[in-house]
């Protein structure tokens, strides 16, 4: 990655200057998002109704929680259009790499006094 | 100057910052990403470990709570009313003692501040001050009203004989959610001294940036009610 | 400035500058000074300050470290009571890990990483002078836990739940809690400063693989912060809400699980130890080169061992806790990843003895230094293989073979490749050589009284001396080693000592001779902090370094000529910046942060003795934002630098440093 390829992606991606508003959603395209939200909280509301037990309950709502939690990183705090700029698949994998490790760091916290193993 | 690439226009927007020193290099921005932007993804990612730790400590409070109450240890038993602990041991989990409707109000009141702030990024950046105006308001008093909900369901839970001193739910339960409502309290000021920018006219489409950096701040703190909204009220 | 295209004006025609933000200062135009030092925002003063604090902090963790000998020197003494043995090691290892290691590795990369990357400053010049300041200020309150009560006492990990109130009632414990959470916020907003000028402030050319293995070592340091530091806040957090506001996280009796507060203490913790180690693994991987007379050997495996060590010191936590009841599934698991993290660990220690194997070695002091970190590095890094087993952990722990084990990587590694880093770039900061045969004495005491030192802590260890205690019984045979490592220790602090020493000796020698300037590139040497004057000028770089190679300022002055053969065409001397900052635009110092720092531990006393005393410390604390927000970042009229090519409105609007500073 040089650093003229860089500068072209910033150029091309960059919203800041009022000539180029295309790389970020649309008035409209936010307002979907935001449906999309909120219709997934309600079948999660929903769905925690429902009486089901065990896993049958419990991975439907991390799945949608999940979603959420992306659809508002990606849309909203337009990480999927920060990554891009960034342009290196380095920092792509960096940060991914970053969550799935905080997530495996705590996740292996709390297996290890659940379970005792 | 030399003639290797550098996105000089783009270090323009930001220069007006701390970082001008550099400006007759270019050089600010290897990535092409501002400075204070990278920085403030920097400081969320640090808040991801922040929460992350909360989150888990809260699971495993709950978890070890719920156990001494099924158990029946009086010390414990003894910190909240006999019907409060009777249902946390008849279902085993702490959730029949939240008000699930009233929470999910609250959530979708927070999810609606977060797309009033995306949009008012997009009106500042548009040169629509009006709407800049509008939509900070609306942020604002969204993210006031979700604390008003938040102090709220705190005094019941509280009339109800859940104390921070009480017990181990008590202490996780207030802390957890507590840091959050901090977070959202900050994200209020801010938002206010946007407003106080944006009616002064010193809000313009040059500092875009700065909304939007505040509206990483506030879709962060939202992200992170996502979070808990599922892990701490919806799974038992 | 001229190439600009878009003017820089402020977007609604504010007012260029406010002279007196809150109407209380006015802009410090001091150059030199007591005042030029605490408004500074120059990152090479900021690190400077940065070793300062910790070499003042060394002497404290120092002279707790020779009361400990001396208790231990013979059996049965009564030199200290059991009470203030406790509080000595607790405060001796938490001031030498937190206020000692952790700033000299924030020194060197302070001073240096702006200088490795072409850099003026850091990206947020206030912003790093805050975070000296309230790291020194956390410092200092942590220490005057001494005359308020006594230290702590509940050992550098502070268990749960011996850290609650009911066995530590005293208010050491708080004071450990809120000194390093208010050191904690100054590691933090260091970490995310530091991290973006390593990632958006390289000069023209230099890539990521092009950038010196020193700040590579940075960058996953800093890195390992960011991420570390949130982990031990909440622990230090819960804590403090245990200990004054009645919370139960460790309240045993109200069911809670004290393994938590190890479980927290150590992810933040085994990260801890490596971004201890890994400055001194950057500052040596440039120190050898640089004296072998040849480029460090498999550049991208120094840099990607160094990730790899930074990624796999989240996954081997665990290892701190073998003894503590783990199922044998996590025993197992975290037992094989700490076996696992010796690889990169190896690959660097082999690349350095390849780097040193054929090469025309200068041995000078800092080169003495780097080696001394590699042996010594590689008996502490063995003795902990020897204890990532889990069956052979089961006996060691607690003993004082873990104490041999980390004072071996962290003593004869990391302390010894700071010094040998102080020799290396000393005529850098301060514009003079330290004496050479000085500093060779100094490398064999220290060498004799560290290994006097910790080497027969092996083997008290192993005879099952149990570290903590605060006396032995004459009979248990542990008297011969115990002297010897306390007649060590003194001997050690000697050594240390004498890198003073050579200091003042080597000034006063310097000032007789009439104060000669050892020029830009005494050592010959590779990357192009070497290309500026000595001492490096305010301004650090006349125009931007162009980089095109990994050592770049070396391939500037040794080219192959036609028959393929590497010569020297040009000196360091010949090519180096004259140091001229004509036209250059410096940030200007500013009060705010320092008063902004001064703010925080008020509110930290407040919270130990009296919730009131929050009140006037957070009018401080706000006050300072606001003075530090309506203050420019920037004054045109910032004395002794040329403006010339300065547009308008290059004084930025101090809004934008809310979004980092209301959230800290």
């Amino acid at each position: 990655m040089t650093h003229t390829d860089m500068a072209h992606t910033a150029h091309d991606t960059d919203t800041h200057h009022g000539h180029d508003h295309a790389a970020h959603p649309t008035e409209k395209q936010y307002w979907m998002v935001f449906v999309i939200l909120v219709l997934f909280t309600a079948v999660e509301v929903a769905w925690s109704f429902m009486g089901f037990e065990g896993a049958v309950l419990v991975v439907p709502l991390l799945v949608m929680m999940t979603i959420k939690f992306f659809l508002v990183a990606g849309a909203f705090m337009h990480l999927y259009f920060d990554l891009k700029i960034l342009n290196g698949r380095l920092f792509t994998w960096a940060f991914f790499g970053a969550i799935l490790l905080a997530g495996a760091v705590y996740a292996a916290v709390i297996a290890s006094f659940r379970f005792n193993i | 100057m030399t003639d290797i690439g550098i996105p000089v226009e783009e270090s323009a927007a930001f220069v007006a910052h701390e970082q001008e020193l550099v400006h007759e290099t270019g050089h600010a921005s290897s990535l092409g990403l501002s400075n204070t932007k990278l920085a403030f993804w920097l400081f969320l990612g640090s808040e991801c470990l922040l929460f992350g730790a909360l989150i888990s400590t809260y699971l495993l409070s709950v978890g070890n709570f719920v156990g001494q109450v099924v158990a029946g240890n009086p010390r414990v038993l003894a910190t909240m009313p006999a019907e409060i602990m009777n249902e946390i041991a008849e279902k085993g989990s702490v959730n029949s003692f939240f008000d699930i409707p009233f929470t999910s109000a609250s959530s979708f009141i927070l999810l609606m501040s977060s797309l009033t702030m995306v949009l008012a990024h997009k009106a500042v950046s548009e040169g629509n001050y009006r709407g800049t105006k509008i939509w900070l308001s609306a942020t604002a008093l969204l993210g006031a009203t979700f604390i008003s909900g938040q102090v709220y369901e705190f005094t019941v839970f509280y009339r109800e004989g859940l104390h921070y001193d009480g017990n181990l739910f008590g202490s996780a339960f207030y802390t957890l959610t507590g840091f959050h409502g901090a977070h959202v309290t900050i994200g209020i000021l801010m938002l206010v001294a946007l407003l106080i920018m944006a009616f002064k006219g010193k809000l313009q489409a040059d500092r875009a940036e700065t909304v939007e950096i505040i509206g990483l701040y506030w879709h962060f703190v939202d992200v992170v009610w996502v979070l808990i909204f599922t892990v701490v009220y919806l799974i038992p | 400035m001229a190439i600009i295209d878009k003017p820089l004006a402020l977007p609604a025609g504010e007012p260029r500058r406010a002279a007196r933000p809150l109407g209380v200062f006015t802009r410090p135009k001091e150059q030199t000074g007591i005042s030029a030092w605490l408004t500074t925002v120059d990152h090479k003063k900021i690190g400077i300050m940065y070793g300062s604090a910790a070499l003042f902090f060394l002497l404290i963790g120092g002279v707790a470290a020779l009361l400990i000998r001396i208790q231990l020197a013979t059996p049965n003494n009564t030199f200290l009571s059991g009470d203030a043995y406790n509080r000595m090691y607790t405060m001796h290892g938490t001031v030498m890990v937190f206020l000692v290691v952790m700033p000299i590795g924030a020194a060197f990369a302070n001073f240096l990483m702006p200088l490795q990357v072409g850099a003026r400053d850091v990206a947020f010049p206030r912003i790093n002078a805050f975070s000296f300041w309230v790291f020194f200020f956390g410092g200092l309150m942590l220490n005057t836990s001494w005359f308020l009560g006594g230290g702590a006492d509940g050992g550098w990990f502070n268990y749960a739940p011996n850290n609650g109130v009911a066995f530590s009632p005293s208010h050491g414990i708080d004071f450990w809690n809120a000194g390093l959470l208010i050191a904690g916020i100054g590691s933090l907003t260091g970490s995310i400063n530091l991290i973006t000028t390593v990632l958006n402030m390289r000069a023209p050319g230099m890539t990521l693989m092009k950038m010196p293995v020193f700040t590579w070592m940075t960058l996953v340091t800093q890195f390992l912060l960011l991420f570390a530091i949130p982990v031990i806040t909440v622990a230090q957090l819960l804590l403090t809400f245990d200990r004054r506001f009645g919370a139960n996280f460790f309240n045993v009796q109200q069911g809670a699980d004290p393994l938590l507060w190890q479980h927290l203490f150590w992810v933040f913790g085994h990260p801890e130890v490596y971004l201890m180690i890994l400055p001194a693994f950057g500052i040596v991987s440039e120190i050898i080169p640089t004296f072998s007379r040849k480029p460090i050997f498999g550049y991208p495996f120094m840099v990607f061992s160094g990730i790899a060590i930074g990624f796999m010191g989240w996954g081997v936590w665990a290892h701190h806790m073998f003894v503590s009841g783990l199922g044998p599934l996590s025993v197992t698991a975290f037992s094989v990843a700490t076996m696992f993290i010796a690889v990169p660990t190896g690959v660097k220690i082999l690349n350095w003895m390849a780097t040193l194997w054929g090469g025309k070695l200068i041995l000078n002091t800092a080169m003495l230094f780097s080696i001394g970190l590699i042996t010594q590095f590689t008996v502490g890094g063995l003795s902990g293989v020897s204890h990532a087993l889990a069956p052979s952990d089961t006996q060691q722990t607690d003993t004082y073979y873990i104490v041999a084990h980390f004072h071996y990587v962290l003593f004869g590694g990391a302390f010894f490749g700071f010094v040998g880093g102080v020799y290396h770039w000393f005529p850098k900061a301060f514009g003079y050589i330290l004496n050479d045969t000085f500093g060779k004495v100094q490398f064999w005491t220290m060498v004799l009284g560290f290994n006097l030192t910790f080497g027969p802590m092996h083997i008290l260890g192993l005879q099952g001396m149990p570290r903590r205690m605060q006396t032995y019984d004459d009979a248990m045979g542990f008297n011969f080693w115990n002297l010897a490592a306390s007649i060590g220790a003194f001997i050690l602090g000697f050594g240390v000592l004498m890198l003073l020493a050579n200091v003042a000796y080597s000034y006063s020698k310097w000032k007789k001779a009439g104060r000669p300037n050892p020029g830009p590139d005494p050592w010959d040497a590779r990357t192009i902090e070497w290309s500026i004057p000595s001492p490096a000028p305010s301004h650090n770089f006349d125009t931007d370094p162009v980089v095109t190679s990994l050592d770049d300022f070396w391939h500037r002055k040794y080219q192959e000529d036609e028959n393929g053969v590497v010569r020297r065409v040009h000196t360091g001397a010949e090519i180096a910046q004259p140091g001229n900052g004509e036209g250059v635009h410096l940030p200007a110092p500013s009060y705010w942060p320092i008063v902004l720092a001064f703010g925080i531990p008020i509110i930290g006393y407040g919270i130990i003795f009296n919730l009131w005393l929050c009140i006037p410390g957070a009018l401080v604390v706000i006050g300072a934002l606001f003075g530090w927000a309506l203050e420019p970042a920037d004054d045109l009229d910032a004395p002794g630098h040329d403006h010339g090519h300065d547009g308008p409105g290059h004084d930025g609007s101090g809004d934008h440093h809310e979004p980092e500073l209301e959230t800290v």
